[in-house]
């Protein structure tokens, strides 16, 4: 981690997004049945995907293997809640009863290994979107369980998420009062370029903004929110500067085309500042305190959660973002948007 | 601005005046019997029989207000932006234009035509701007139409019409088969830039939708115009195409532009941290952004408190690089009279209106009637 | 001052006359037996409004369930199609934004406009189908004028 972004790390913080993984399959075989051992063993399969290379300096090195790995950074800067976003089913793998089965085995490795051991580690339940009904089933299991405090799933997707076929998961997240995370990231492949790949990994990590972009703007278009009132979704790890400029285009350009989804009753920046927040890693911030202040002012700081986003270090601008804010605005951002975001406890 | 005055014997004196508006995004429609009639037998022949095979936008997300055009903009049994007459009226004398530029976007090859094909349909669309338009009205520039996804093909026809200086540059759509920085295309970039040319990329085109999925409604694509435009940007840079081709000049056209504040931040700080992977970039994007990007206004964002406009655009480092553009005859036109946010100072509303236009495009400061 | 429209057997329902008063050009709608006037300029960016289209509520119980709802009184600016209630002149495009685009509103009260205006109340209320629609008023007011039937003419007071 570079010595400004060390600097920077706020005390006793809930940690919105911050990463874990298993090692290797190895350590999710446990959590599966002999059907599902016998496939792994048998096939080219492996865990982890194309989001994070291990050289590149924004990836910051492995994400936490096993608890002991973490807890010193909880301790060291006196986190008071960290919510984790396990993200290695993300991939470009097509099978989803392979992909529910993993995602069954993840939480229930989440759990023993992560959420028993530290009564300020939360997760997000992970699921795979290639078949809603076992997602469905999944956060039904776990529901009851109050570690968990949202479902996850990755930013890019086949289908963008506003669409109905998504739907039953919405039901489901809302009626346990679970909130949704968006992750940047997800299938390698599907990158906003004609191919899905992009050329270099600079252009694949700035194309998660883009996609967010168009995830925000399905949400409100088709009703999630005017269907579920009670859901709310953070986009993470997916930056929040980009927002201001999206909401004015698309509050104008619903004014002139609402006939098209008279479901979306009320202006779309309204129904995603009730609806919607994002986490603070990357801050994609600019220099001038100036112009931080006048970002943040448009953002408006309660629509931000504070996320370390470890081990990823997306550079010292995030640093800025508490620096000129005033206490009632740090407190906000650190610790009273999530509690207020969550519907479940986080502290 | 003056008018031409008369003399005694009633004839109009020639009288300079200061250019004060460039309208840098009109649509003039060419008509499929228009281009038919242009085409080599064979083409006209295809066409005629096989039509086009790609889906027009226009299918994909209808346009769901007033046909997707200005309402009072239809001609008597001809559609929008067809009718010169018309356009001149509505347009050009109603609003003082001093000088227009042409954007067809109807009628040129998809990037997936065959290349015969894709050749034959550009070169007879700048026949027709040039017949119809550019000689019937000298108020009026072109944007070269060509085949972007065969680079020979468009090269050659840059080369055809680069000697007429009333066509200022090269169209592009927003979406072709691949990224646009890829490498296919810096022959073209090149051509344009040799030759004085500007590229314009124009929302419209193939993109794909890939990363999220198709989108179900017109609400959602037009308002992600500003962000394919971020995708167009962002594969401009990151390829290092304005590292490779420094004298090249982008105009970002229909796509918004202030959320190019952002665009430039989240650029820096990548490239900060992954800057070992694309060596070509000696300088942070942001400065090859204000080097070669030029943006057009429409559709001019409306925030809530008019105050940030103008502190995107300074954010952005825009102000010499913004544009005004009404996208006549289009639904989402913007008034010359009206648009812009009331409280610009008065140094950066004749940018806007017309200086950055007239340097970038080479367009004389005065005009004379003739 | 008072402009004649045309006779009332001459303006059936369904249709609409432009009319000028002095400088002003002004739209007189007549939905079904009622008329409406709104001025013909739409206050975003001076459209001209009345050459319009009319339409219903379209009243959404969710995505995709639709019905339109009441008569086709509001009309769409031919420009950017922002909507405004004949009846009212008001847009209902969401309250609360800082800054009002929109000129001043002379709005004068007839018989049609509820017992609880007033004359020079800028402040209309919200037709039931709107409500039907979830939707707030909002900042757009379009200027309107009151219509008459004096004995076989439509007669607007400007």
């Amino acid at each position: 981690m570079t010595p400004d972004a060390a600097a920077a790390r706020p005390r006793d913080a809930i940690d919105c997004d911050l990463h874990c993984a298993p090692a290797s399959m190895d350590v999710l075989l446990p959590y599966l049945d002999d059907y599902w051992r016998s496939y792994i063993d048998d096939a080219t399969i492996r865990l982890g995907d194309l989001s994070y290379p291990a050289g590149a300096a924004t990836s910051g090195g492995p994400a936490p293997a096993a608890y002991e790995d973490l807890a010193p950074l909880l301790d060291r800067d006196a986190t008071r809640a960290a919510v984790l976003s396990c993200v290695v089913l993300d991939g470009v793998h097509r099978n989803p009863h392979y992909a529910a089965a993993v995602a069954t085995a993840i939480n229930d490795w989440l759990r023993d290994a992560w959420l028993a051991r530290d009564p300020r580690l939360r997760a997000g339940i992970v699921v795979s979107t290639l078949d809603v009904p076992s997602a469905v089933q999944e956060i039904e299991r776990l529901a009851d369980d109050p570690r968990f405090v949202q479902v996850l799933l990755p930013v890019r997707s086949d289908v963008p998420y506003g669409n109905r076929l998504y739907h039953p998961l919405y039901a489901a997240a809302e009626r346990n009062g679970l909130r949704i995370a968006l992750h940047a990231w997800g299938r390698a492949g599907a990158a906003p370029s004609t191919t899905g790949i992009a050329p270099t990994y600079l252009e694949d990590y700035l194309s998660n903004v883009h996609i967010a972009e168009v995830q925000l703007l399905s949400l409100v278009a088709e009703g999630v929110f005017a269907t579920f009132p009670e859901l709310a979704v953070v986009f993470a790890e997916c930056g929040f500067t980009w927002l201001p400029s999206l909401l004015w285009r698309f509050d104008k350009d619903w004014k002139g085309v609402w006939r098209e989804v008279p479901w979306v009753s009320d202006r779309p920046s309204a129904v995603v500042r009730r609806h919607v927040r994002l986490t603070t890693a990357p801050a994609q911030l600019p220099r001038s305190p100036t112009e931080v202040a006048e970002v943040l002012e448009m953002v408006g700081p309660e629509m931000l959660l504070y996320a370390s986003d470890a081990p990823h270090d997306h550079g010292t601008s995030g640093g800025a973002l508490l620096r000129d804010l005033g206490a009632a605005g740090v407190e906000a951002i650190l610790r009273g948007n999530a509690e207020a975001f969550y519907r479940r406890s986080v502290a | 601005m003056t008018r031409t005055e008369v003399d005694a014997r009633g004839r109009r004196a020639d009288v300079a005046r200061a250019v004060t508006l460039v309208d840098c995004d009109i649509h003039p429609v060419m008509l499929p019997a228009e281009q038919q009639r242009r085409l080599t037998t064979r083409w006209a022949r295809h066409l005629e029989r096989y039509g086009r095979r790609a889906p027009h936008v226009t299918d994909l997300y209808p346009r769901p207000r007033n046909k997707g055009m200005r309402a009072d903009s239809w001609p008597e049994g001809g559609v929008p932006g067809s009718d010169y007459d018309l356009l001149r009226a509505q347009l050009l004398d109603e609003h003082d234009v001093d000088f227009g530029i042409l954007l067809c976007l109807n009628a040129q090859d998809s990037g997936y035509d065959p290349p015969g094909f894709a050749a034959d349909l550009n070169r007879a669309l700048n026949d027709w701007l040039v017949e119809e338009w550019l000689d019937r009205d000298d108020r009026l520039r072109a944007s070269i139409c060509v085949p972007h996804d065969h680079p020979d093909l468009a090269v050659a026809e840059i080369e055809r019409r680069a000697e007429d200086d009333r066509f200022v540059q090269v169209l592009f759509p927003a979406g072709g088969q691949e990224p646009f920085g890829a490498a296919r295309y810096q022959p073209v970039y090149e051509a344009a830039a040799a030759h004085g040319l500007p590229v314009a990329f124009h929302t419209g085109g193939y993109t794909g939708h890939r990363g999220t999925g198709w989108p179900s409604f017109y609400l959602e694509e037009h308002t992600s115009y500003g962000v394919v435009m971020q995708m167009v940007l962002t594969s401009l840079v990151c390829s290092g195409m304005f590292a490779r081709v420094p004298s090249l000049k982008v105009v970002l056209t229909e796509g918004g532009a202030l959320w190019a504040a952002a665009l430039r931040w989240r650029l820096d700080e990548a490239w900060a941290r992954l800057r070992d992977e694309t060596p070509e970039l000696e300088r942070p994007p942001s400065e090859y952004i204000d080097d070669h990007v030029w943006y057009d206004t429409q559709p001019m964002e409306e925030p809530d408190d008019p105050a940030h406009f103008m502190a995107v655009v300074e954010q952005a480092r825009m102000a010499d690089r913004l544009m005004f553009a009404t996208d006549y005859p289009h639904w989402d036109f913007d008034s010359p009279a009206q648009a812009l946010p009331r409280g610009i100072p008065k140094g950066l509303r004749a940018k806007v209106t017309h200086a950055t236009a007239c340097d970038l495009y080479g367009l004389p400061r005065e005009r004379h009637d003739s | 001052m008072k402009v004649v429209v045309s006779r009332l057997a001459d303006f059936p329902p369904g249709e609409r006359r432009i009319v000028k008063a002095g400088a002003r050009s002004i739209g007189v709608f007549r939905v079904e037996d009622e008329f409406f006037a709104i001025r013909n300029r739409c206050p975003h960016q001076g459209g001209p409004l009345c050459q319009g289209r009319l339409s219903p509520w379209a009243v959404a119980s969710g995505p995709g369930q639709v019905r339109m709802e009441g008569p086709p009184r509001l009309v769409a600016c031919p420009w950017h199609g922002w909507e405004y209630d004949l009846e009212t002149g008001q847009s209902f495009m969401g309250p609360g934004e800082t800054r009002v685009k929109a000129y001043e509103v002379a709005v004068e009260r007839g018989d049609r406009l509820g017992e609880d205006a007033r004359p020079g109340d800028a402040r209309a209320p919200v037709p039931a189908a709107a409500r039907a629609a979830g939707r707030e008023p909002g900042p757009y007011v379009a200027e309107t004028f009151s219509v008459y039937v004096e004995e076989d003419y439509v007669v607007v007071d400007v």
